[in-house]
């Protein structure tokens, strides 16, 4: 069963007070105030007070002035007008300054009441309904500002690069020097089709229910572990994995992975090119439904003041090309839809962990 | 052409920094030239050696670049002692375009230290009628 709805009556005669309440407190949760201090205070302890009831005629305040007052200072709350005093003058001001919902004669019958807090109570959902469409498309219009940018700077851009070179071509007759280009060349397309597929990732997370299945994060660490060797003997990076797994875990397969991907991919990305002694290490503890992960790196690190941003959307920490500024977004939209955690230490010039938490589904 | 002038190439990109300066090799200057990927080490080489050479220092700027983006660089130099800056001339190379981003372009030339735009991708001709017109 659903909650009762918080509802508040501000009256300066008691007796109205508690013959209202008595009439509606089965069916609703009523609070009642005897002065505007009172209900003020009571707005402000219950910002999930829904309906407002108010009496016109009281001494100090009259019901439009608290209106016009509380209109401001707390939009949400739907207001009603309850009153004996109907001349047309207190009407016009209650609708036009106190902007009410309804009006509601007094002495009240019961159905008024009940139908008057039920359309209330519509109206503040659709409103509350409305703030939050409202929120998530400023946050998908934000993203498409980023996605605008990032478009003619990690396609267009590389893609310019190739343009330029193929210019260059014609000018070019030594064949180092043309070996050279075409290297830089293949980094750039590299580059570019890494992007798309991160685009790519980036779309699925968005889209999408959970596909649950058994996980054996031997398995799953087994088809990546194909993969970081061999980068591992190319760079010199010492790569070891221990995993622990204590009974069934249930999750998403795909998100999983591109968790596993993305923080190993930066583990090796982010090295220290002169470091001595460069290594990556993977930690997976399953116990008692949780995942905990660690991925160790002793690479390059975070400066303190990005650690905050590197999960977002296009940001890039570092000036390496390397980065297409999808990674580390996609991983935390893959740990949101798998209820996760993840948590970043990392010392500039020393390295970085990243420690993920996930329960079973 | 005998205009001597060093040259300075700042752009995320390392294949555009060698386009830039292959195609600066191959258009008669013989300056010295400097490719930066990353904007702050220009700035720093500026700061530390501001003239260079005893010759004028054009500086080819890439505009959309992590860390610190073109914007962010004029900003810098545009601190510099001003018979600093009268020794350079900076000409924007990016893949905006005044047509498609008109705003960003129109913005760019309200920095005095900004010579020219140049739109990417670079050609022979482009740079060569930017080295006449300098």
């Amino acid at each position: 069963m659903t909650e009762k709805i918080k509802i508040l009556y501000l009256d300066d005669e008691s007796d109205n007070l508690m013959g209202f309440k008595a009439s509606l407190r089965l069916d609703y949760q009523v609070l009642t105030a005897v002065n505007v201090p009172d209900a003020l205070n009571c707005l402000e302890t219950h910002p999930e007070i829904r309906v407002v009831f108010c009496d016109q005629r009281m001494p100090g305040k009259t019901g439009v002035d608290f209106f016009e007052e509380i209109r401001i200072s707390y939009p949400l709350p739907i207001r009603v007008m309850l009153t004996a005093y109907t001349d047309v003058e207190s009407i016009i001001a209650a609708i036009n300054k106190g902007k009410i919902f309804r009006f509601v004669k007094k002495p009240w019958i019961e159905a008024d009441i009940i139908g008057a807090i039920e359309e209330a109570n519509k109206f503040y959902i659709a409103n509350s309904m409305l703030a939050i469409k409202n929120d998530e498309l400023q946050k998908a219009y934000d993203e498409l500002n980023k996605f605008a940018y990032s478009v003619s700077h990690d396609i267009r851009g590389p893609l310019s690069g190739i343009l330029g070179a193929i210019n260059l071509a014609n000018e070019i007759d030594d064949v180092e020097e043309m070996k050279k280009m075409l290297f830089l060349m293949k980094k750039s397309v590299t580059k570019m089709d890494a992007y798309v597929l991160s685009m790519h990732d980036y779309y699925s997370l968005q889209r999408g229910e959970l596909k649950i299945t058994e996980i054996d994060f031997n398995k799953v660490i087994d088809e990546l572990k194909a993969i970081y060797t061999v980068l591992s003997k190319v760079n010199d990076v010492a790569f070891n994995i221990s995993i622990t797994q204590d009974g069934i875990f249930r999750s998403d397969y795909a998100p999983l992975r591109l968790v596993f991907n993305n923080l190993l991919s930066n583990a090796f990305k982010y090295q220290d090119r002169d470091s001595k002694n460069k290594s990556v290490e993977m930690i997976v503890e399953v116990e008692k439904s949780m995942a905990t992960i660690y991925v160790k790196d002793t690479g390059i690190g975070i400066l303190g003041s990005h650690v905050g941003e590197i999960f977002n959307l296009f940001y890039r920490s570092n000036s390496l090309e390397v980065g297409s500024g999808f990674g580390l977004y996609n991983v935390k939209s893959a740990l949101i839809k798998l209820n996760g955690q993840i948590e970043v230490q990392s010392v500039l010039h020393q390295g970085t962990t990243f420690k993920v938490t996930i329960p079973s589904i | 052409m005998n205009k001597k002038f060093s040259f300075i190439i700042i752009d995320d990109s390392e294949l555009d920094c060698f386009v830039t300066q292959k195609f600066l090799e191959r258009s008669n200057e013989n300056g010295t030239i400097k490719a930066f990927q990353n904007a702050k080490h220009a700035l720093e080489m500026i700061r530390e050696n501001p003239i260079e050479d005893n010759c004028p220092t054009i500086i080819f700027l890439d505009l959309q670049m992590p860390f610190m983006n073109g914007f962010d660089f004029i900003e810098e130099f545009e601190k510099f002692a001003a018979e600093i800056q009268k020794n350079y001339k900076i000409a924007i190379l990016t893949i905006l375009s005044p047509a498609n981003n008109p705003t960003d372009v129109s913005k760019i030339l309200t920095y005095k230290a900004v010579n020219s735009i140049i739109e990417k991708p670079l050609t022979k001709e482009k740079l060569l009628s930017f080295l006449i017109q300098v």
